[in-house]
């Protein structure tokens, strides 16, 4: 019963698909569009590529349906291999990525690979850092915390949802760095398994900060338990965020933003290559995705093609310059 | 008052005939997908989001057809561990104990019909508990910090003792492995690889469904292959089915029990970061220490397929508080139904229930509907689940070996993780020959990491000071509860034997 | 003797995995405890645990005879070639073939295990697959 179903809306929606296709066409479509989540069902790359599938399906920009292939392991780095070795000159497979790829990319986390041996699609969006302390708090204001952190490191601990020398952390490392504390080692990082787990502990009071994504804070800044100091984006943030300061305003020239977003295998052809940013644009430039990314906390992020390429790879190079700065690789 | 409303409404939203439809389709498929090997209640309702999403469905639709498919997976878990000592999820490992010796003995149809209704009774209360107790239980998981959880699983451990009444040395030793295989991956503080060997597939470590169907399934595969052929030697005596319906006053016999596991179980699931597993597993210990005067746990009795049945469906139930309430997953099946939520446009934290009362109601309504459905579902089919045992080993084994690889495989995609879960069935079977008890592993790889991060961040977040560990009145009780009630007794229960021995034997000189 | 010989197999185990704990390259950035104490304290627990029936084991199970444990060696060789081939084979051939081999090794008669390899491969395939939807290998012919 189950089978019927699915292949008939399966068959419908390519039906009504083929009538919508065709108008950006340039000679390449893909015959079998498969996205690559280098991650179990249920995280954050399994999503984008499931989200994103759905929503191409839906606007008619892919022929037929998304097929998503999980593939974990090596934090990605099993699913960029894969690609790399085997699915090089693959046309109809995108790949999904986050500033977690970048990450690893620079600090070496994938052995033997580079970012340069696969081709950057296009972002789809962004999660700008902050960093927050419960609402009770005595601290006020970005310089208010990092005052502290420079006179007693050993006072504050610090939460965040990825581990050592990981995005979350890096964020905070980026905030002290700008704030002139010398030895970044000495701040307190507590790693624990995603945002959520942090922000449970900042509220039992086990830690005294929280470094994390706006999207997975927002919840409990609705509520009153937390208090956002900075957000660590270029400029304030529209809409219902527009209250927050940024940390740049604060006197601290920290940007951070988890993007989201996608590769392509290396030796994609050019036609294949347009086709899929193009794609992908289009639906980023679309109504519908814009309310994706409002209801999911992601802030705007236009980056396709090349200019997508030159951004990874200048954060790639951020990135190693703060890690080798602190000592995470040589 | 106010919430007996809501909940009203929320039966208004969730009986629709879509909506019955949708939980009885999630229902039938969570319970096939908790019985098969290698496909849990996670993977479960992580499989069937792309069906919600091609459906169209909206959220509170989406939501009945996931959730029944999570509950319907919590109770299908306990089907194939009666039935083949193969627990079909990592939460029924503990239902193995007790299940298959009823099966063995005769009474499979009782077991799986009791082990129904415990499931029912347990998932029952614990949506009440849900409904009630929401909000003030969201303070309880406050209560734990890094030191308080580190004190609870060393309690887990602790239990090990009461668990496996032969040699406790084995128990500790499988439990170190069962450590020392979560150790492997890169290390989740600092982010160095630990014992990978440079291997890329190890850098995520060994997934503990990996390591249970592959030391389960698998090496009871091997145990038939080593008994040889089972066509001509009639090895295996034929199973007998046995009753389906329990008798009254067995189901009455084992009321106290599931009343107590329920309240243990779902306080574990309200945990994040404890989780179901640990649920069934606290409860079967607890149980056994209680109640089991006569040593019978483990060799079929009742109360041992009860307790970590109503156990752990409590604990899918408690396990939803911190995620609707805190946006927090408790385990690894709500951190797949956030992220759904999250799909479906929903932020689920504090104001969840004050922004989308409906699909909160909505979603509780249909939790009970689920549960009253599985409850109809699973007892009528008992007999038709006990057919499994008609079916002879020589055909069934083979099938089951096919489903767990496929199960891994479908899940990962990956060849090197099939060739793990050889070497665990491999490694499963010697150990089975040496009486080594399988279920100490499983606790620990499962444990294993949060075990270690929980110590590290403790000790870090006190610069250093191990004095930490015991520095909060919660924490110096689960120590306290540890060292009383299992630790102590493993050393000073020898001790007093010896000594009474010696009373006996200087009594026995004087009569002389 | 078994439990002996386990007992010494549990200790060598322990030996190297506090070495390779000790070898573990701790990164610059490290907290109060660090990433080898807790591997170390595995380590102890299950040298000592080792020890103690090393010392004082249990009676002797019953091993199979050669030709069992051989069977059994047969049976994860072609596990292992099923593992390896997946890729290659295709789910549907590569399952028939290792399904027929266990039954056929678990005391079916050839043809009957043939005809059960193929309906337990095509069965697995319509139910994983087609109706939940996992991506399973593909093979040459795309299944």
């Amino acid at each position: 019963m189950t089978l019927t179903l699915t292949r008939r809306a399966f068959t419908a929606a390519a039906i009504l698909t083929c009538t919508a296709f065709g108008a950006h066409a340039e000679g390449f479509t893909p015959e079998n569009p498969e996205c690559i989540a280098p991650a179990n069902p249920g995280g954050g790359w399994d999503f984008t590529c499931r989200q994103v599938g759905k929503s191409l399906q839906d606007q008619g920009l892919i022929p037929s349906t998304m097929q998503v292939v999980n593939l974990a392991g090596g934090g990605g780095g099993v699913a960029f291999a894969e690609v790399v070795n085997k699915r090089s000159d693959s046309n109809d497979l995108i790949v999904a990525a986050s500033s977690a790829t970048a990450t690893r990319l620079a600090q070496g986390a994938y052995p033997g690979n580079s970012m340069d041996q696969v081709r950057w699609l296009a972002a789809i969006g962004a999660d700008y850092g902050v960093i927050a302390v419960a609402a009770d708090s005595e601290l006020n204001s970005l310089p208010d915390l990092l005052d502290q952190i420079k006179a007693d490191p050993k006072s504050v601990s610090v939460a965040g949802g990825s581990a050592v020398g990981g995005w979350d952390h890096l964020k905070v490392l980026i905030a002290t760095n700008a704030y002139g504390i010398e030895d970044v080692r000495s701040v307190k990082y507590i790693a624990f398994d995603g945002g959520g787990e942090a922000v449970t502990q900042l509220l039992a009071g086990s830690v005294q900060a929280f470094t994390g994504d706006l999207s997975e804070t927002k919840g409990f800044v609705d509520s009153g338990d937390v208090k956002i100091l900075a957000v660590l984006s270029p400029e304030r943030l529209p809409g219902e965020f527009a209250d927050i300061p940024t940390a740049k305003e604060q006197g601290v020239e920290a940007i951070g933003a988890n993007w989201r977003g996608f590769y392509a295998p290396g030796n994609m052809s050019d036609a294949a290559y347009d086709y899929w940013v193009n794609d992908i644009a289009t639906l980023y430039a679309s109504d519908e995705w814009k309310e994706i990314m409002t209801a999911n906390g992601l802030a705007p992020l236009d980056l396709q093609g090349d200019a997508f390429q030159s951004f990874v790879g200048d954060s790639v190079a951020q990135i190693q310059a703060i890690s080798r700065e602190i000592g995470i690789i040589k | 008052m106010e919430t007996l409303a809501s909940l009203g409404d929320g039966f208004f939203i969730a009986i629709t005939w879509q909506n019955l439809l949708l939980a009885f389709m999630g229902c039938f498929l969570g319970t096939i997908m908790g019985a098969l090997p290698g496909l849990g209640p996670s993977n479960g309702v992580a499989i069937l989001i792309p069906l919600a999403f091609t459906l169209g469905l909206g959220a509170t639709p989406a939501l009945i057809l996931l959730t029944s498919v999570y509950y319907g997976a919590m109770y299908g878990g306990r089907i194939s561990s009666i039935l083949l000592n193969i627990p079909g999820d990592e939460p029924a490992m503990m239902t193995c104990l007790d299940g298959y010796p009823m099966a063995k003995a005769g009474r499979a149809g009782e077991a799986l019909a009791l082990s129904g209704i415990a499931s029912f009774f347990g998932s029952f209360f614990a949506t009440w508990g849900l409904v009630l107790l929401a909000p003030q239980l969201v303070k309880v998981a406050l209560w734990f910090g890094p030191a308080e959880y580190f004190a609870l699983f060393t309690l887990a451990f602790a239990t090990l003792g009461g668990i496996s009444s032969t040699n406790q040395a084995k128990s500790a030793f499988a439990a170190a492995l069962g450590l020392g295989l979560a150790m492997v991956g890169i290390d989740t503080q600092t982010g160095v690889p630990r014992f990978t060997f440079g291997e890329v597939h190890l850098y995520d470590g060994i997934d503990f469904l990996v390591a249970i169907v592959g030391l389960f399934a698998l090496s009871e595969v091997f145990v038939f292959l080593e008994h040889g052929n089972l066509k001509r030697d009639s090895a295996a005596p034929k199973m007998k089915i046995g009753k389906i319906v329990p008798s009254l006053s067995l189901v009455k016999s084992c009321i106290p029990t599931m009343f107590r596991t329920t309240g243990l179980g779902f306080i574990a699931g309200v945990l994040p970061g404890a989780g179901a597993s640990l649920g069934s597993f606290i409860s079967y210990s607890m149980e056994k220490r209680l109640v089991d005067k006569e040593g019978t746990f483990g060799t079929g009795d009742p109360r041992g397929v009860a307790a970590p049945e109503a156990g752990n469906n409590a604990a899918a139930g408690g396990a939803l508080v911190p995620m609707l309430a805190l946006g927090v997953p408790g385990s690894g099946t709500t951190a797949v139904l956030l992220a759904v939520l999250l799909a479906l446009n929903i932020t689920p934290g504090p104001l969840l229930f004050t922004q989308n009362p409906d699909v909160v109601w909505g979603l509780i309504a249909a939790l009970f509907i689920a549960n009253f459905m599985l409850l109809a579902m699973n007892i009528p089919m008992v007999g038709l689940f006990t057919r499994v045992l008609l079916v002879p080993p020589r055909i069934l084994m083979p099938v089951v070996a096919m489903v767990s690889f496929v199960g891994i495989y479908g899940i990962s995609g990956s060849s090197f993780d099939l060739l793990v879960m050889i070497a665990f069935g491999v490694l499963g079977w010697v150990l089975r020959k040496l009486d080594v008890p399988l279920v100490p592993i499983i606790l620990g790889t499962l444990l294993g990491n949060a075990m270690e991060s929980n110590l590290r961040r403790a000790i870090t977040i006190d610069n250093g000071n191990w004095g930490t560990l015991i520095d909060s009145p919660l924490s110096i009780l689960l120590w306290s509860i540890a060292a009383i009630g299992f630790i102590l007794p493993i050393i000073f229960g020898k001790m007093m034997k010896r000594r009474m021995r010696m009373a006996r034997d200087e009594e026995g000189a004087i009569q002389d | 003797m078994s439990d002996r010989i386990f007992g010494g197999v549990g200790v060598i185990l322990a030996l190297i995995f506090a070495w390779q704990a000790t070898v573990i390259e701790e990164s610059f950035l490290s907290d109060a405890v660090g990433p080898k104490a807790f591997p170390l304290i595995i380590a102890a627990v299950l040298g000592l645990s080792s020890l103690y029936f090393l010392l004082k084991p249990d009676a002797e199970p019953t091993w199979p005879t050669f030709g069992r444990v051989a069977e059994i060696g047969l049976a994860v060789a072609v596990m292992v070639a099923y593992a390896i081939m997946l890729p290659e084979l295709g789910f549907v051939i590569a399952t028939a073939l290792a399904a027929t081999y266990l039954t056929w090794r678990l005391g079916t008669a050839p043809v009957q295990s043939i005809i059960v390899g193929v309906l337990t491969s095509v069965g697995i395939y319509v139910v994983f697959h087609l109706i939940l939807g996992l991506s399973l290998a593909k093979g040459p012919f795309g299944f």
